[in-house]
């Protein structure tokens, strides 16, 4: 059933139109997110969606009724809002905000039962933040406001609670908390939530339904796992500098130019390696990586070159010389602490021919490890500790070169 | 625990209530005790029961009685009327007078005592410098209440009543070049409030109307409530913003119109008697907040008045000077004991 439904909705302010077209039908328990760059109107739709804005064009339907003919009063009991004011109320205590989310249910005073006292508890309860009911609500740090803000709007007993961008200046403990809670609001109480968000990674991760807004149009409307490519993405947000990837679920920043590196990595080993060499100025040629590795995807991502194998196969003979080939053509080889196993053995024979071919490894393996698997080998390798150190001698070999070449 | 780190006093709230009571009920007694004649408690108590000495009755039932009562009424009525209005526009710096209710009013007395010659007037009765002084202020008032209802937002009214004030104040400024020199005395001391002479017509007006109002405040303990939160998140919970704006405007300008028309602009205790009673509760919550704010406003205002009237007895000290001289160091005091901000 559509709790809440929109039809040709234009939002604005006085004149002027700030999103047109909306059109989006929230069913009961479903999770909805806005995803948009800054300034894009996604407030402005939210705001009208909670009766706080009347639309110029169009309406918004509350459970089959024109939602700003509904009396406050009726409103306020099906809808509840978690907005981005930030607030200073004085001296007021934390469970005291949180009730007074009970406005739509008390008497003419405001006389709070025992029902009502409970209701505010169990609210509390729920986003953990019935410890710091005796605090001053403006003593809290962001993330505990936002939390027992959260629980004041669940105090009101809505079926749509409407939430703009809830995670803004919340660390990563407080933003997947907030966002577990959202969840479990869904499925197990079925309210409506409707919200937005600048994490495209939390929108992939939690929502079920996605709306994209851009320039005043809605570019996209739908399930973010079908709406959201590299594509849109890029066009949302105008990014260049950075990739999406939808398997990864998060951004890369593009590599954009620096001298080659060639990494040999493999089972997410490669992953921060690549994102240290990337942010040193290098640019990064890897492989070969099995299509499901996750280095392979991070890689990609990153806009490095990446020399794949299909998955589960052993390296074939075509992969093992492409790799062969190019690496011969780049200054520094890198490997991390890879794994070597049956699928990708071959990696080993890469590496031993870098080395017959007299090149350099600059190896983050440790001395022994390198000497068990690749044998007097080993011995035109040069090891690191860690990132740092191998970064800085990357550095300054790659400047000693740019001298002497001019 | 950190949690009551920055409350002042631990004390329950019923033991402060009767304290409070009992302290204004002390000041207005020794009001009515002290002055220029001594008048002993069972003297009053005589007087009250028209028993007494014929001259101590009419000091008493005539003079201090009545400047006692209005003094309770003036302080909180002011209290209230700046604790609505801090609330409204989230402004801690908020008195009853940024929306101009006290320019108006003074700009009719100007009206009236300075260019009162010109238009041919030997003497200005103090019943028509209350006249004009409540009209001024009501002028005001409706034209903030037009207003209220067509801004968007409430700053933008917060700016339109200071402007509208400082238009009303050049009108004064005008009249006070052009005007003989004891006519501006007279009327600078008007501009800095006193209690004296209310009579008791004057004492019941402001009572009565006082009574009604602050009962009426009381009554908007709720949406106030949720007002701290902003406006937004007042209208989520179902309160009817149109309307409480009108509401509180209305009610806190009324008051101070009462006050100013009798007393004139009685400065500071429409600022700090809000501030005084969140910080000795601890507590933003309105259903303590306003009677908290009635008391202290009432207690501050009848102890200043007593100050006014006996430091420099026989002179009489505007008590707009006593309450911001007593006042000011209290709330700063209490200010530096309190970590949060207000």
């Amino acid at each position: 059933m559509s709790v809440l439904q929109t039809e040709g909705l234009a939002v604005g302010y006085g004149e002027r139109v700030v999103v047109d077209g909306v059109n989006l039908e929230a069913l009961k328990g479903q999770f909805i997110c806005l995803l948009g760059p800054n300034g894009s109107g996604k407030s402005t739709i939210l705001r009208c969606l909670a009766g706080l804005l009347s639309p110029l064009k169009g309406s918004v339907y509350l459970k089959g009724d024109v939602l700003y003919r509904l009396e406050p009063k009726d409103l306020s009991r099906i809808m509840a809002v978690v907005l981005t004011d930030r607030l200073s109320p004085g001296l007021v205590t934390v469970f005291d905000v949180a009730a007074m989310g009970r406005y739509p249910y008390t008497n003419f005073f405001g006389h709070f039962s025992e029902d009502d006292r409970r209701k505010t508890w169990e609210a509390l309860r729920l986003v953990n933040a019935h410890d710091l009911a005796e605090r001053y609500f403006s003593e809290l740090s962001d993330g505990e406001k936002q939390k027992v803000l959260l629980a004041r709007a669940l105090v009101q007993e809505p079926e749509v609670i409407v939430l703009d961008e809830p995670t803004t200046h919340l660390d990563v403990k407080h933003r997947l908390e907030v966002m577990e809670i959202l969840r479990e609001l869904t499925k197990e109480k079925g309210i409506t939530v409707i919200l937005s968000l600048h994490e495209i990674d939390l929108a992939l991760k939690s929502c079920e339904t996605a709306l994209l807004v851009k320039n005043g149009k809605i570019l996209a409307y739908g399930p973010p796992e079908v709406v959201l490519d590299e594509e849109m993405v890029t066009t949302l947000y105008d990014i260049n500098s950075a990739h999406f990837s939808l398997c990864l679920g998060g951004m890369e920043l593009v590599n954009n130019g620096g001298p080659m590196v060639y990494v040999l990595a493999g089972a997410g080993s490669g992953a921060p390696l690549y994102r240290f060499l990337n942010k040193c100025g290098f640019s990064i040629m890897t492989g070969v990586l099995h299509e499901n590795d996750v280095d392979y995807h991070v890689g990609k991502a990153l806009g490095a070159r990446v020399i794949g194998e299909k998955a589960f196969e052993e390296i074939s003979d075509r992969s093992f010389s492409k790799a062969a080939l190019l690496s011969n053509q780049v200054p520094y080889i890198v490997e991390s602490d890879y794994p070597v196993g049956s699928f990708n053995r071959r990696n080993a024979d890469l590496a031993r021919h870098i080395l017959a071919q007299g090149k350099v490894i600059y190896s983050l393996r440790g001395r022994e490890g390198a000497r068990r698997l690749y044998g007097d080998g080993a011995a035109g390798m040069v090891f690191f500790p860690d990132f740092n150190s191998l970064g800085k001698r990357l550095k300054d070999l790659s400047r000693e070169q740019q001298a002497g070449g001019e | 625990m950190r949690a009551h780190d920055n409350k002042i006093n631990t004390l329950p709230l019923p033991f402060l209530f009767a304290l409070f009571g009992l302290l204004l009920l002390v000041f207005v007694i020794l009001n009515i005790t002290l002055g220029s004649v001594q008048i002993s408690l069972s003297e009053i108590w005589k007087s009250l029961l028209h028993k007494g000495d014929p001259v101590f009755q009419t000091v008493v039932m005539e003079i201090r009685f009545p400047r006692a009562v209005a003094a309770v009424f003036g302080g909180a009525a002011l209290a209230v009327s700046g604790l609505l209005l801090q609330i409204f526009f989230r402004n801690p710096i908020a008195d009853p007078y940024v929306l101009g209710v006290s320019s108006g009013a003074t700009l009719l007395v100007a009206i009236v005592s300075l260019s009162g010659f010109a238009m041919g007037m030997r003497s200005v009765s103090p019943y028509l410098l209350s006249a004009a002084a409540l009209i001024g202020a009501l002028g005001v008032v409706a034209l903030i209440v037009i207003l209220a209802g067509k801004l968007k937002n409430v700053v933008t009214l917060l700016v339109v009543g200071m402007m509208i004030g400082f238009m009303c104040s050049a009108g004064t400024s005008f009249l006070i070049a052009f005007a003989e020199k004891e006519q501006v005395h007279s009327f600078t001391l008007w501009t800095l409030g006193s209690f004296s002479g209310f009579c008791w017509d004057e004492a019941a007006v402001l009572a009565i109307g006082g009574a009604v109002l602050l009962i009426a405040s009381y009554l908007l303990c709720k949406p106030l409530n949720a007002l701290l939160l902003g406006e937004d998140y007042a209208q989520s919970m179902g309160v009817d913003i149109r309307t409480l704006r009108v509401v509180i405007v209305v009610i806190s300008s009324v008051l101070t119109a009462l006050v100013t028309a009798f007393a004139g602009p009685v400065a500071f205790i429409g600022l700090a008697a809000p501030h005084l009673a969140r910080l000795t509760l601890g507590s933003s919550d309105n259903k303590v907040l306003i009677p908290a704010a009635i008391l202290i406003g009432a207690l501050i205002t009848t102890l200043c008045d007593l100050a006014a009237r006996l430091v420099f007895a026989p002179v009489e000290l505007p008590i707009s000077a006593v309450t911001s001289l007593f006042g000011g160091p209290i709330v700063i005091f209490l200010l530096l004991k309190r970590k949060t901000s207000l």
